[in-house]
């Protein structure tokens, strides 16, 4: 009895010993981390700030503009997306961020696409020759380009940039989002062959965007007769652009190979592949053993990898900024009485820690931001500084909002109330858990009981459509310029619209009004950053931070440059004797 | 079994529609910065064509009515029938789990077998405290772990996710299928590991009843070697409750797993029901439920005709 007992105590001794073991293992790469986010913290204090240093990046050819990119041709670039799109169908509401990857600019090309270099709305011609915007009739005249044509050699005329727009227009076709861009067109009228003319209901700066940046589908590939047929065309994306849609392995991948016969300035890469990865560690693991050669890592990653001395041997380790990382905030719904009063909201934001949340959660690299703008673009005022992080002074401003601990339970009430709210967030995202568990900490001090609520993402949106939540902690993504209207604007309260906080203020609504029909952009900014310091002392929502982009990329690229707009693979190539792929 | 299947459907109809959010509303998203009275109507208009704005009940008698002629429907976010997405996704779904279905059974029986005939003996305990610890490991952190630490340099044994190489479509079938077989290891083993323990205990319990039993001590008697007497006699009887477990893996080879499809990168069964429960994607949802509910009663059924070959002593035909 006595040995098989001790028998069985060994293998228990055993299994306990196995679970240390690989609880360690589990917990080198924490430490790791943590030795890394003290050496940076060290630098951070000496050096001041940290604006990571780009990759020297000579190329060894100089860029010719306008004829050809420098370099050899051949190679691929396997890249990864986090999610398979559902459908590569250009106008189909169902399109996603990694959908635009594939195909935008690669198979489908738009009249005019943004300068990367200039770091507002820019718009350099694509397909299209010129651009004419008539204020007084209301008119947006677009001459095409004289030698252009589809993959398969059909030119692109007039007729395609109306059938598009035919297209997206038509109510049975899914295109409810895009539409709304276009809402404020009227008609778009084909003067002759290669020269088109959006007229439009009002002067709205963003259509002339909108106009600009339209995608033009190949009339002879999409045409339909029912619609139900297009909405259901999910694959075989097909346009003028530099790459040709060769396969999708559904799970797996989307292949793009070079068209050669585009006609303007091809690119050298032979192939674009698009792994789909789900898991973030398991993309970083096959970047590591080059199975593909770029990803968007997070902060953590990109903050232990662009430390690693090996590992920037074979990659480089790009941070830039772009606009649409868009931001994260707090949204403080107006319609409760704790904060349909100024003063708590600004208490509110004193009362959150934002440069910790730079400085422990984005790993020094983000931002804090003060408005709905791209911090780099021009619509954000230069001159706002963020509120501080005052427990003191939002005390004192609960104080003046007469909030007061009158029971003497440690949390402020008025009129019989206890300041305690939910703070509602996506549940499921690590990044919101740690700010909201620093936040429960500080709001405590100031006598507020937050109470964090995490929701399933569809929960989520039904309550803040309904207005049923007190306050909510989310993100909205961002473009160059953005118009604020449908966030901020009191007419957006009613009818499940985006202004979910209740925000009203009469300035802020005549200010949103007049700039959407201001044209010249310099008036237009002007008036945008008076807004910006209308939301920045009411504090409809505290806002949190942003960051910038992260890219890892394979060094035998060459020829990668940081724009001011971010980067750009349609430049990029391998010399010869290094390419990997036939 | 008609009406068991009716119920399935009715349960679950009635609880992806009680779930809150719609299908409508979460693709528009809260990005669609869409004006106000703007997405109202998109929002209605889109409830309409989905059908949704009708009341609960007749949305079921609808759906019941075109399911009954074997038409599932369309999802939703994919604009494509629910049947093609099942069509595409099932075949990975079942390799995967075919193949870890083959290797649980030819790890777990004879390792079964073996712990039964040397009970209490080293092999006994050993495998039995190996397989519990195997057993509760979690498969999300193993699978994590196996990515970390056999996955990209140093050691680099096997790609991390996906199912074939970038140069996979030019390779010959046989390399091909290696190609293949080499991502397949690590899903394997994460789908397999925990297995082990349940089905070896199965064994293990099923064979020491039947080795105490008379039967195979006449067998014993009768100067049968052990070999035939464990095999004949005692094991026949043993693998009626294997056989139960079976039935109810049928339904789980068709629903996939959500955890290691995810850590994998592998788009199968198990990823199409929990992007569809996420998205709302009620026909999706429902088309998958339906499915695997019919599988699991199949598979019930299959296993009842299993017991009559393997036990002499049931019988389908009406006793006399």
């Amino acid at each position: 009895m006595n040995g098989r007992l001790g028998l069985v105590t060994f293998f228990i001794f055993l299994f306990l010993l196995l679970m240390i073991v690989f609880q360690v293992l589990s917990m080198v790469q924490a430490d790791r981390l943590y030795e890394r986010l003290n050496q940076l913290l060290d630098r951070l204090s000496s050096a001041g700030s940290v604006r990571v240093a780009q990759e020297s990046q000579e190329s060894k050819q100089a860029d010719l503009p306008g004829k050809e990119y420098p370099g050899d041709e051949g190679d691929w670039l396997v890249s990864v997306e986090m999610g398979e799109p559902r459908t590569l169908n250009p106008i189909s509401v169902e399109n996603s961020i990694e959908a635009r990857d594939i195909y935008a600019r690669n198979i489908i090309e738009p009249l005019f696409y943004y300068d990367l270099d200039y770091d507002g709305v820019k718009l350099v011609p694509v397909l299209a020759e010129s651009m004419e915007v008539s204020e007084e009739k209301l008119e947006i005249t677009v001459v095409l380009k004289k030698d252009i044509w589809f993959s398969d050699g059909v030119p692109v005329t007039a007729d395609d940039v109306i059938f598009t727009y035919e297209t997206m227009m038509n109510p049975e076709v899914d295109a409810a989002d895009l539409r709304n861009y276009y809402d404020n067109v009227r008609q778009v009228v084909k003067v002759d062959d290669r020269t088109v003319k959006f007229i439009l209901k009002e002067l709205y700066w963003q259509t002339v965007e909108s106009v600009g940046v339209f995608d033009v589908l190949p009339r002879h590939i999409y045409k339909f007769s029912d619609p139900k047929e297009f909405n259901a065309r999910r694959s075989n994306p097909a346009g003028s652009g530099p790459y040709i849609f060769d396969k999708w392995d559904v799970g797996q991948q989307v292949v793009l190979r070079r068209n050669d016969n585009y006609w303007g300035k091809k690119p050298k890469l032979n192939r674009l592949v698009f792994k789909f990865i789900s898991n973030s560690s398991a993309a970083l693991q096959a970047l590591r053993s080059h199975d593909i050669d770029t990803l968007e890592p997070s902060s953590e990653q990109f903050f232990e990898l662009s430390n690693d001395e090996q590992f920037k041997k074979d990659f480089y380790t790009l941070s830039y900024w772009r606009p649409s990382h868009g931001y994260s905030y707090i949204g403080w719904n107006q319609a409760r009485e704790f904060f349909k009063d100024r003063g708590v909201r600004l208490a509110m934001t004193h009362a959150i820690n934002r440069p910790a949340i730079v400085e422990y959660i984005q790993k020094g690299y983000g931002k804090i931001v003060t408005g709905p703008f791209y911090i780099y673009g021009k619509q954000s005022d230069p001159n706002i500084k963020p509120w501080p992080f005052d427990l003191e002074k939002a005390k004192q401003l609960l104080d003046e909002a007469g909030w007061r601990d009158t029971d003497g339970d440690g949390i402020r009430d008025k009129d019989g109330l206890p300041f305690r709210f939910k703070l509602s967030y996506p549940s499921g995202n690590e990044t919101y858990e740690r700010i909201i568990k620093m936040l429960k900490d500080d709001t405590a001090k100031i006598g507020v009981d937050m109470i964090p609520d995490p929701v399933e993402w569809s929960i989520f949106l039904d309550r803040m459509n309904r207005r049923v939540f007190d306050a909510a902690a989310s993100g909205w993504g961002g473009t160059i310029e953005s118009d604020p209207y449908q966030l901020f604007h009191s007419s957006q309260i009613q009818r499940r619209g985006n202004n979910y906080v209740g925000f009203n203020n009469a300035e802020a609504d005549s200010i949103m009004e007049q700039a959407r029909r201001t044209l010249n952009p310099e008036k237009r900014y002007e008036l945008y950053h008076r807004l910006h310091q209308i939301i920045h002392e009411e504090q409809p929502y505290t806002f949190l931070v942003t960051r910038p982009t992260y890219t890892l990329l394979d060094k035998r690229f060459e020829n990668v440059k940081v724009h001011k707009l971010g980067i750009d693979f349609l430049e990029w190539y391998v010399p010869k004797d290094k390419q990997k792929y036939k | 079994m008609i009406p068991t299947l009716l119920g399935i459907t009715i349960v679950v109809f009635a609880i992806s529609r009680m779930a809150p959010g719609d299908p409508v509303s979460l693709a528009m998203g809260p990005g669609g910065m869409m004006d106000a009275q703007r997405a109202a109507d998109v929002r209605a208009t889109r409830m309409r064509l989905y059908g949704l704005d009708k009341p609960v009940h007749v949305q079921y008698a609808t759906w019941l009515w075109r399911v009954v002629r074997l038409d599932f429907g369309d999802s939703i976010k994919h604009h494509r029938e629910v049947i093609d997405l099942i069509k595409e996704r099932l075949p990975i779904t079942l390799t995967l789990n075919i193949i870890s279905f083959v290797i649980i059974y030819a790890v777990s029986i004879p390792m079964g077998i073996l712990s039964a005939v040397g009970r209490k003996k080293f092999l006994d305990r050993a495998s039995s405290v190996m397989l519990l610890m195997l057993w509760s490991l979690p498969s999300m952190w193993v699978g994590q772990m196996l990515i970390g630490y056999l996955c990209g340099p140093p050691i680099n044994w096997f790609p991390p996710a996906g199912l074939s190489s970038n140069y996979a479509e030019q390779l010959a079938f046989f390399p091909w299928l290696a190609d293949r077989l080499w991502h397949l290891v690590l899903p394997i083993v994460c789908l397999t590991y925990a297995g082990f323990a349940y089905l070896t205990k199965q064994v293990r319990a099923g064979m020491l009843d039947n080795l105490r039993a008379d039967y195979v001590r006449t067998a014993r008697a009768k100067g049968l070697s052990n070999w035939a007497v464990i095999f004949r006699h005692a094991f026949r009887n043993s693998i009626i409750p294997v056989i139960t477990i079976m039935a109810t893996l049928l339904p789980a080879m068709f629903g996939g797993s959500v955890i290691i499809e995810r850590i994998f990168s592998v788009s199968g069964m198990g990823l199409l029901a929990f992007e569809a429960v996420t998205t709302r994607d009620y026909n999706v949802v429902m088309g998958v439920a339906t499915i695997a509910g019919f599988l699991n009663l199949v598979g019930l059924l299959l296993a009842d005709i299993a017991y009559a070959i393997v036990d002499p002593r049931i019988s389908f035909e009406s006793a006399e």
